[in-house]
């Protein structure tokens, strides 16, 4: 039985115990709030998907702080309505945006909301009709928005500030943030078919779930793919776009010319992250189709996977790192490089964070993608898999310490006791060659896996002290290849199946990813199943980590030690406060960058899978989630904006 | 063999219950919770309503066999229980105060129980 299971059995009695106490304690008043910190905090507006362009997430706010955060209380609270499940349902992670002095939320039926910061009243609300039809292959799915100004708007004229959002059919509409009304100069009466720019290998409409990055005036924009169907599929292309007009300025192509027969995706579907100083936009890049099995595209390919630095107004290619060589783990490069200016030997090396599935934090050069920390290549597991040939090596980033053991975890006794010994025989039939090891036909255990690592959130950075915060996944999965004749006489036709598989068509081999848990549905392994982390980054020095979260099954909480998956990202502030949802137990929290601790926590409506935004409005500061929930973690879904203030 | 067994705490027992119940009931629909529609809620008010009973017949039934007696009271210290750890992981603290109570009445009834076969026993010898 692990330390911590018996550890918490006996909190459990003491607890019964107690209990007349604790209820008593419980009902007691809540106490008075204290006097709230300073109102003089410079006005900071929240613009983008990562708090600013830098991906930063970073509040100058100062009124809330470690000592006072406990009185923290909604302030407001809303339902846009855009919620659903079943087939149509909604996975919503949209970080918030205040600018113009107003809140910006995206909902997943591609709706904007425009609220008032204080009160949460509806100012205006948009509807891109990108909800209607069939769900393509990103079903109901978003992000949020982007925000555009221009630098010497015209007086009188609409359309001098912009809000984008993207549908799931490929549309990208602008509309004017005063208004709500369509512009109609951008795109053809305020909409852009992106969709109609990427005719290649066309098998489904592309999914603009992120919202689109912004320099100057213009959009550098990704979008989402479904890249386990097919061996063929669109090709990842990512697009620079006048924020006026709509016209396309620049493409760049991830999948080389000659292999677009071969394979496709590659895409960028994550946060961009811009340098407003230097004029680069950073693509964090996913894998080519099909996720799983390459070898149809054994050529190298070394903008997959990889951090991409292109020039925003051009997109021509600057330098690029790619982070996994030859990709068949699905281990997408997937959240916004932080930028951050690091502080070494009496020099400031401009640089940027790159978080990553397999919970490595590449710290390179921004300017020259050169790694400021050493990156190794390191041999790794081959393919026993007919056709296959995976990397000889992958580069391994040893200091700062990943954000995830070194080995996969081991078989949890407590889980494979009450699922009489399953977890352990289980494993055994599997392939476990540690970090690396290549799908398999009879099963490998792939570490870390498809879910992370660090997930799309990324982390969040103080640039004062160059802290940086990051939620971490610490979780196996179960890789399977199957033979495309028993995939076929299985499956048929079928593109998936509710039992993991994917068809990869047009490969020699489906595909099943099957999480690694018991038949009461507990993790197979040791917790905890997620942390929080905090690094310095001018010496690369791991501050400290601690599980994260909570999991909650049936209504039950888990023990706080065990952590939780998370999804979502955290935002910090310079009164040493991290916000962060992400957990699977539909609590936000507020915790103290200087220790980790838990410092104040919330019950919302259901996971909160976004990023908070933070910002200060007629002297006081709030701090906004979206909470949508995500199928992934658990069906708790919802369609709630909630803004904590102190009384 | 019928006797007569002691019905004190068992009104006590019975107002635990309906406190459980008035709680789960209030989660189960209460997105500020966090307990919203969850099957652990579901579980602990079943628990809970099986305990009313119990304790109803430990109310009105001051007449019963010794088996039942004992069934009775064995139910209804392992209804205490696996409520009270239900309501540790829930992490509702009224579920667990309420648990204490029907402790409460449990000792009541067992202590209660000895004493008055004490006192039977005490006015047999007497005669």
């Amino acid at each position: 039985m692990p330390k911590t299971y018996k550890k918490n059995k006996i909190l459990v009695f003491g607890a019964f115990g107690l209990a007349a106490i604790a209820a008593g304690i419980a009902l007691l008043p809540a106490q008075n709030a204290t006097a709230q910190g300073p109102n003089n905090d410079p006005p900071q507006v929240w613009d983008a998907f990562g708090g600013n362009q830098q991906a930063q997430k970073y509040s100058t706010a100062t009124q809330i702080t470690p000592d006072n955060v406990k009185n923290l209380k909604p302030k407001w609270s809303i339902h846009t309505g855009d919620v659903s499940s079943g087939a149509r349902q909604t996975t919503w992670g949209a970080t918030p945006l205040f600018v113009n002095n107003t809140v910006y939320l995206g909902t997943p039926w591609y709706r904007i909301v425009a609220l008032a910061p204080d009160t949460g009243a509806t100012k205006w609300t948009y509807r891109s009709g990108g909800a209607d039809g069939p769900p393509e292959n990103q079903g109901l799915k978003n992000r949020g928005v982007a925000y555009w100004a221009a630098s010497a708007p015209q007086a009188g004229q609409p359309c001098q500030k912009i809000v984008y959002i993207g549908t799931m059919n490929g549309e990208l509409h602008g509309v004017d943030a005063d208004s709500g009304k369509r512009c109609a100069g951008f795109g053809k009466g305020g909409v852009v078919d992106v969709n109609a720019w990427a005719p290649k290998n066309s098998k489904w409409k592309i999914g603009l779930l992120q919202p689109p990055a912004v320099y100057k005036d213009t959009l550098i924009l990704g979008w989402a793919g479904n890249d386990w169907v097919y061996k063929t599929e669109n090709p990842g292309t990512v697009y620079g776009i006048d924020a006026r007009t709509g016209a396309m300025k620049w493409t760049f192509n991830i999948i080389p010319p000659d292999m677009e027969n071969q394979t496709g995706t590659g895409n960028v579907w994550a946060g961009i992250s811009v340098d407003p100083q230097t004029g680069l936009a950073f693509l964090p890049t996913s894998s080519p189709s099909p996720n799983y099995y390459g070898g149809d595209r054994l050529k190298e390919m070394p903008y997959a996977t990889a951090t991409v630095a292109v020039r925003a107004e051009t997109g021509e290619v600057v330098w690029s790192r790619q982070l996994v060589h030859h990709d068949i783990w699905d281990v997408d490069t997937n959240s916004a490089p932080t930028l951050v200016d690091i502080k070494k030997n009496g020099r400031t090396i401009p640089a940027l964070i790159q978080a990553t599935k397999m919970g490595f934090l590449f710290i390179l050069n921004r300017n020259t993608g050169e790694p400021v920390y050493p990156i190794e290549e390191r041999p790794v597991p081959a393919s026993d898999v007919k056709g296959e040939v995976a990397a000889k090596t992958q580069p391994y980033v040893p200091y700062p310490e990943p954000t995830v053991p070194e080995t996969t975890p081991p078989v949890s006794l407590f889980a494979d006791i009450v699922s009489f010994g399953e977890c352990s025989r289980w494993k055994a039939r599997l392939r476990d060659d540690g970090r690396y090891t290549p799908p398999s036909v009879r099963g490998s255990i792939s570490w870390p896996a498809t879910l992370g690592g660090v997930e799309w959130g990324g982390g969040a950075l103080d640039p004062t002290t160059n802290t940086y915060v990051v939620n971490s996944n610490v979780v196996p999965q179960i890789y399977t290849l199957v033979p495309r004749a028993d995939a076929d006489k299985k499956y048929g036709n079928a593109l998936r199946d509710k039992d993991g598989y994917a068809a990869q068509q047009g490969s020699a081999y489906g595909f099943k990813l099957e999480n690694f848990l018991n038949m009461w549905g507990m993790p197979c392994w040791v917790p905890p199943y997620g942390t929080l982390s905090s690094y310095d980054i001018n010496t690369g020095k791991l501050n400290w980590k601690k599980p994260f979260g909570q999991v909650q099954k049936w209504g039950f909480y888990m023990p706080e030690s065990w952590g939780s998956v998370t999804i979502g990202g955290p935002a910090i502030t310079k009164s040493g406060l991290i916000f962060i949802g992400a957990s699977m137990d539909s609590r936000v929290r507020a915790i103290d960058v200087k220790t980790g601790n838990v410092l104040w926590k919330h019950i919302v409506d259901s996971p909160a899978v976004s990023q908070p935004a933070v910002y200060t409005y007629k002297g006081k500061q709030y701090v906004v989630f979206a909470v949508g929930g995500n199928g992934i973690l658990t069906p708790r879904l919802a369609d709630q904006v909630v803004a904590f203030a102190l009384p | 063999m019928v006797q007569r067994h002691s019905t004190r705490g068992a009104w006590l027992i019975v107002l635990a219950s309906l406190i459980t119940g008035a709680i789960c009931v209030y989660d189960y629909y209460t997105p500020e919770t966090g307990l919203i529609g969850t099957g652990g809620v579901i579980l602990v008010a079943m628990a809970a309503a099986l305990m009313a009973v119990a304790a109803l017949v430990l109310a009105f039934v001051p007449n019963r066999s010794c088996f039942l007696q004992g069934f009775l009271v064995v139910s209804i210290l392992l209804d205490i229980i696996g409520s009270s750890v239900a309501g540790y992981f829930l992490e509702s603290p009224i579920i667990m105060a309420a648990q204490a109570l029907a402790l409460m009445g449990w000792l009541l009834n067992v202590i209660g129980d000895v004493a008055d076969r004490s006192v039977e026993i005490d006015d047999a010898e007497d005669l």
